[in-house]
């Protein structure tokens, strides 16, 4: 069925078909279409603006078909004009992603706020489709300094008014973690007041082969600023060497002591065996002797 | 007493069983034969057209050639084992059955390793094994441990043949020329002097522990080649003191059962006493208990671990296994506990029927340890055909299993023509010992 319907989208979207057949509206109607826009500001303070296009199936929840290859434009949006800010095709998680430079203008309106749009315009298959959002620009200032031989996060979260003055942000939770390969550990979660918070950063955490370690500060789904990171790099980890136990049966050669083991069991037996056949050349040796004295005896 | 009379004597009294074939014998002979040549095709079409025409597949690579070689080499080990535990305890009843030991336990050896080339699909590649052997593989300890058992087997059996080749030298005037000079070859100029006496009795004894010694690490390392792996229902520390019990268990049965038909077709009742089937009636009990006690632990820890991977297993054999589980581990077990315990059902034939269970239901359990064990990997089986999952024996792999028991048979029916079943040398020298000690009772 999913298959099915995906296919039916792909190609009505991809070539533009007229497809009002009968069986095209049978499907969708079953399907509710969910647009999102969400926004991340980065590390290195782009902004990613990311399109979930995701038709739901109505009556069963596993049912999510992605719409794949629709045109998604975003705009931030100001009183006069909607600007664009750039193109993104859905990828085959229906996703589309536009990463905005850090030295994008986006024009605030009076209370400070960004706001940001993403339209599909639609096609003779699909509606169009459009999701708003409202956001402030937010900075995360993260200094990793030794105070007096501690080892101390900083961070200072700030906004920027029309003159540029910073505005301490408050109580907004910030998430502490540490970069991991699969996911991010998190080791401190706290509401900030003023803009800023500092904490200890805590023993024993492990970095790579040279004790590197990512700090990462980040707030998640917030209503006023979105996702935001801020990330920082050092050598706070523990250094732990890994030495990798080789398995010795793998190895070109076996270890030590197999090789003393196994000759000692074999020099055993096969020193027995020759002293057994030893000792039958002794018994043939006395029945010779015995042979020839019973001949000169004839 | 006159020890070359008596000797004289012994060889008249067993060299028709040396010399003479009966119709009978021949006719069995002769089916022996066809059942190996029908084996033997089976072979060709094997080599021609590959393990195609066998069972065995991508999931279970192994089948009944690898029971057969279980079976057959634990058989040997067994043999040895019991074997030396006889010579070297000089167990007052070991006259009777210590040959029928020590020929099992080297036809055995030389026809279980043949199974083990079969399940090989490379055979041209075999000389790799021995040209890059790697120390640390289990299948290499085999390897040694195989060749230096065999042998260590045929050094032993030979030592306790070289009286009665001696024997048979001196007295078979009558016999074929190549008899003559064969037993002449093999007797070494043994003509029974003390020195020799002596010096021929110390190495049996010494070969005698070593063969016991050889048998319990050459079974540990037939375990060890399925406990060393992690596959669920082989990764099991009691893996090779459980494969000595079940081998002592085959053993003990095989010798009663080859006991009972030697008895029977050789006339051999003045020898081969009642009181010998009980004996090992009561060793073949004590040894099914602990059968018994093994099978239940290694089965009762894999069900109360409960790991994923033994818990499919024992589905596996709770189901599809179901009447093969319940003949290998309660028929094969509680029916010759059965007949064994109780001392009014111990008749010759009941001790005889209840070693012919043990042995069909051990060679049922060894083959629910290699085959279900293969169709439940840790992988999940996906997009294959069932025949890649389910082992079923072909025509081919059973004329050949066959044909590697009418072989044993056949060349133990052979070196019974060859040498007496019953040492005659062990019999002269029970009479000599009875006659140092004469309270000592005669029970051959």
């Amino acid at each position: 069925m999913r298959t099915k319907i995906y296919t039916l989208i792909f190609v009505a979207l991809a070539f533009l078909i007229n497809t009002k057949s009968f069986a095209q509206e049978v499907n969708l109607k079953n399907y509710r279409v969910r647009f999102g826009l969400s926004t991340t500001k980065q590390a290195d303070n782009s902004r990613k603006l990311e399109v979930s296009y995701i038709a739901a199936n109505k009556k069963d929840r596993k049912d999510r078909v992605p719409i794949y290859g629709a045109d998604i434009n975003f705009y931030n949006v100001t009183e006069d004009e909607d600007i664009l800010l750039g193109t993104a095709k859905t990828d085959k998680e229906g996703t589309a992603q536009l990463i905005v430079p850090a030295k994008q203008a986006y024009t605030a309106n009076a209370e400070g706020y960004i706001n940001l749009k993403a339209v599909f315009d639609g096609t003779d298959a699909l509606d169009s489709e459009e999701d708003e959002l409202a956001i402030k620009d937010v900075f995360l200032e993260l200094n990793l300094k030794e105070i007096d031989s501690v080892k101390t996060v900083i961070l200072n979260a700030y906004t920027l008014d029309s003159l540029q003055t910073k505005i301490p942000i408050d109580e907004t939770e910030i998430v502490f973690s540490i970069g991991g390969m699969i996911s991010n550990m998190p080791i401190k979660r706290e509401f900030v007041s003023d803009g800023a918070f500092k904490f200890e950063f805590p023993e024993h955490i492990s970095g790579d082969k040279n004790g590197n370690v990512d700090v990462i500060a980040s707030i998640i789904d917030n209503d006023n600023y979105g996702n935001v990171f801020q990330k920082k790099n050092i050598d706070w980890g523990i250094n732990k060497q890994i030495t990798h136990e080789t398995n010795k049966l793998w190895s070109e050669a076996a270890p030590i002591w197999m090789y003393v083991v196994l000759s000692i069991l074999l020099i055993g037996v096969w020193a027995n065996y020759a002293y057994s056949i030893k000792n039958l050349f002794d018994i043939k040796k006395e029945g010779k002797e015995l042979e020839l004295k019973s001949q000169n005896e004839n | 007493m006159d020890v070359i009379k008596r000797k004289k004597e012994l060889v008249q009294e067993f060299s028709p069983m040396l010399e003479k074939s009966t119709k009978t014998s021949k006719i069995w002979i002769a089916f022996l034969v066809g059942v190996i040549l029908v084996g033997l095709v089976a072979f060709v079409i094997q080599v021609v057209k590959g393990h195609i025409v066998t069972g065995m597949r991508d999931n279970v690579v192994w089948g009944i050639y690898i029971i057969n070689f279980i079976f057959f080499v634990c058989l040997s080990y067994s043999g040895a084992f019991i074997s030396g535990i006889l010579h070297f305890f000089k167990t007052p009843w070991k006259n009777s059955v210590s040959r029928i030991v020590e020929i099992i336990t080297v036809l055995s050896l030389i026809i279980g390793p043949i199974f083990i080339l079969l399940c090989i699909g490379r055979l041209d590649r075999l000389y790799y094994l021995f040209l890059y052997p790697r120390i640390q593989s289990p299948i290499t300890w085999d390897i040694i441990a195989i060749m230096t058992d065999l042998l260590g087997c045929f050094i032993y059996l030979y030592l306790t043949f070289i009286p009665d080749f001696a024997m048979l030298r001196d007295n078979s005037e009558n016999a074929p020329k190549w008899r003559q000079k064969l037993y002449k070859t093999l007797a070494i100029k043994y003509y029974d002097t003390p020195t020799q006496r002596e010096t021929l009795h110390k190495i049996t004894r010494t070969m005698s522990v070593m063969v016991i010694a050889l048998a319990i690490v050459a079974y540990s390392v037939l375990a060890w080649i399925f406990s060393l792996t992690l596959q669920p229902g082989w990764n099991s520390s009691i893996f090779a003191p459980y494969f000595i019990i079940a081998g002592l268990y085959s053993g003990v049965s095989v010798i009663i059962i080859a006991m009972y038909l030697i008895r029977k077709f050789y006339h051999l009742d003045h020898y081969i006493r009642k009181v010998h089937f009980m004996g090992a009636g009561v060793i073949l009990l004590i040894i099914s208990l602990l059968f018994g006690y093994f099978t239940f632990s290694e089965y009762f820890s894999r069900w109360f671990s409960h790991k994923i991977e033994d818990v499919k297993l024992l589905d596996t054999l709770f189901n599809r296994y179901f009447w093969n589980f319940i003949f290998a581990n309660y028929i094969g077990v509680l029916v010759p506990v059965v007949i064994l315990f109780f001392k009014k059902f111990r008749t010759i034939k009941s001790v005889t029927f209840a070693a012919v269970i043990a042995i069909l239901g051990l060679y049922m359990n060894r083959y629910l340890i290699v085959v279900p064990t293969l169709e439940s990997p840790y992988m999940p089986i996906q997009d294959t055909r069932p025949e890649y999952i389910h082992y079923t024996a072909t025509w081919i792999e059973w004329a050949l299993s066959f044909a590697g028991i009418a072989a044993f048979i056949l060349f133990f029916i052979l070196i019974m023509k060859l040498v007496p079943i019953i040492p005659m040398s062990g019999i002269i020298d029970n009479e000599r010992e009875q006659k140092r000690k004469p309270h000592l009772s005669n029970n051959h």
